[in-house]
């Protein structure tokens, strides 16, 4: 009686190769030791989840001039900007002020709320009964010392 | 219910996002190589400057600085339209993007006042999220939610979001309102058609006989009929699909009648078809290349020669193709023609888990796939044409003409957007640099 062609067999591939074969000249194994610490699983921090919370959301700046520097923005620095976050009192804002794109501290100056920097030849600007828009939230600030 | 979200004036609102001084002015965006319109603002389109104007027409506007003029930044442009269908996958049930600025999104099991708040929410959402203005269109099939995507751009009163149930008094008046040829897949040669049955409104071709429009149109012109009666009958096909045949061309920045730029120009189309061969895991069993002179220079000599060239073997490797290419120039190039377009379409494409191998044939020796893998991994992370075969130069004849192109704020890391500290800040610190 023949029986069905198992499946358990593997078809062998139609190839003008030869088959590999074992010999005695194949070579014997060795393992090292298994690193005592693989149940920890090692998951090396990313700055991206740290610095990132929201990708769709979150663009990069650059932030220009040295009026901020008080608050530690210097020229050139890389501005991680989120602009699904709401707006708070102290948040460092990037906003639209008489078309220029500004940096500035939401803040509030004499009980009103103002954008403000951290340099005295800048007055804070109220925000009361000015056309200012908000373009989005600065979530972190990156001074890269070594470039 | 199905829902479009459709940007505004898509390429002109991705400009403003990172350039908002432009809000409010006349912008306009232009084709490849600055050569006509594509893109209006609202101010530029109540200002009689067509779609497919050529640029140079409107030189003297925008030197006045009346208008401002954009060339193309697709990188910016994809990435605003990655971000915009991420924001809808992460609040809506199922999306599907339809082209670079439109995307459905299926809602099942909301009830029509749930869909119209959701709308609202998106819309507001995306405006604050990424500074793009949309309008929803909402509706029980994807043609009557294309209308109703239509309609809340273009009436006011609905605020930038329109439902339409397909059954109550409000869709019929609309439809009853909407010319046929406003309807999706209604082309205007089929609305001509149509006028002549007396079929002038939308609201006609959803009460039109099923059976005529089938017998003298076509199944799919009673499937839109069917559509606009509220039944669904049209599925998106998913943009991944791989395709059957990839193309890629380009016109060139200045016409050349170099073999040597035509060649490099069909050598960094070839690269870029073979990366999206392999991206969608096919393989290419022809090679086809074609070469345009300039239509509308009467007083050149014309030549529109096309060369195929079929592979010994079905291959993604970019050499085997790259060899293609240079034999189909070896067989139609000829000097003394001024040449304003090329490109190189891959066709007859098989799958390449799947291909047949030949018996006739060896299996192909030279496919090396972590090569192309590699390769092609290098491109994406850093950017196209990091790694190329052969040298490319920038400043050839053939590269494209972008002399208006804003930075890529999203790509590239030195072209980021600026904010300044303080009034002037931006403009002083370009100046010590």
């Amino acid at each position: 009686m023949s029986l069905p062609p198992s499946t358990l067999v593997p078809t062998l591939p139609l190839t003008s190769q030869p088959l590999p074969f074992s010999s005695l000249q194949g070579r014997a194994g060795f393992s090292g030791f298994p690193s005592p610490a693989q149940d920890y699983e090692p998951r090396t921090l990313d700055l991206n989840t740290r610095l990132i919370k929201n990708p769709t959301q979150t663009f990069y700046l650059s932030a220009a001039g040295d009026s901020m520097e008080g608050w530690g923005i210097f020229d050139g620095d890389l501005l991680v900007v989120d602009r699904s976050i709401k707006p708070r009192l102290g948040h460092i804002l990037v906003a639209m002020f008489e078309e220029e794109v500004l940096i500035k501290r939401y803040a509030l100056y004499q009980n009103t709320p103002h954008l403000c920097s951290a340099h005295p030849h800048y007055p804070p600007l109220p925000l009361e009964g000015t056309e200012c828009q908000l373009w989005g939230v600065v979530r972190a600030v990156i001074h890269e010392y070594v470039r | 219910m199905i829902g479009l979200v459709d940007a505004n004036n898509f390429y002109v609102s991705c400009e403003r996002v990172f350039d908002p001084a432009l809000e409010g002015k006349p912008v306009g965006v232009m084709s490849n190589n600055d050569g006509c319109i594509i893109a209006r603002s609202a101010e530029m389109k109540t200002m009689d400057i067509p779609m497919g104007m050529p640029s140079f027409k409107l030189e003297s506007l925008r030197k006045r600085g009346d208008i401002y003029l954009k060339s193309s930044n697709y990188e910016l442009y994809g990435d605003m339209s990655a971000r915009l269908c991420q924001l809808l996958r992460d609040t809506c049930p199922a999306v599907s993007p339809y082209s670079i600025d439109e995307m459905f999104i299926y809602l099942e099991a909301f009830s029509n006042q749930q869909c119209q708040t959701l709308g609202e929410w998106l819309r507001r959402r995306i405006r604050r999220h990424l500074g793009l203005p949309v309008c929803v269109g909402l509706a029980p099939t994807h043609t009557l939610a294309k209308l109703a995507n239509h309609l809340a751009k273009q009436a006011t009163h609905y605020q930038g979001v329109c439902l339409l149930t397909g059954k109550d008094a409000a869709t019929t008046a609309l439809l009853k309102q909407t010319p046929v040829s406003s309807v999706w897949g209604v082309g205007r040669r089929i609305a001509e058609r149509l006028a002549i049955s007396n079929i002038n409104t939308a609201w006609d071709l959803r009460e039109a006989d099923l059976r005529l429009l089938r017998k003298h149109f076509s199944v799919v012109l009673a499937r839109t009929a069917l559509e606009l009666r509220g039944t669904p009958c049209l599925q998106m096909n998913a943009l991944d699909q791989p395709r059957h045949r990839i193309m890629t061309s380009r016109s060139f920045g200045q016409s050349t009648g170099s073999k040597t730029e035509v060649h490099n120009a069909l050598r960094q189309h070839a690269q870029r078809s073979a990366e999206k061969l392999r991206q969608q895991r096919s393989l290419t069993r022809a090679v086809m290349i074609f070469l345009n002179t300039n239509r509308h220079r009467r007083d050149q000599p014309q030549y529109f020669p096309h060369a195929m060239v079929p592979l010994p073997s079905p291959s993604d490797d970019t050499r085997t193709i790259l060899e293609a290419v240079h034999q189909g120039v070896e067989q139609v190039y000829r000097p003394g023609y001024r040449f304003m377009k090329a490109g190189v379409m891959l066709l007859d494409l098989v799958d390449a888990e799947q291909h047949q191998l030949s018996l006739l044939h060896q299996p192909p020796r030279n496919r090396y796939p972590y090569l192309m893998a590699t390769l092609d991994n290098i491109n994406q992370r850093m950017g196209q044409g990091t790694i190329s075969f052969g040298m490319t130069d920038a400043d050839a004849a053939w590269q494209l003409r972008c002399g208006h192109r804003s930075g890529r704020y999203t790509t590239r890391w030195d072209e980021l957007m600026k904010a300044g500290t303080h009034p002037g800040a931006i403009k002083q610190s370009a100046l010590r640099k």
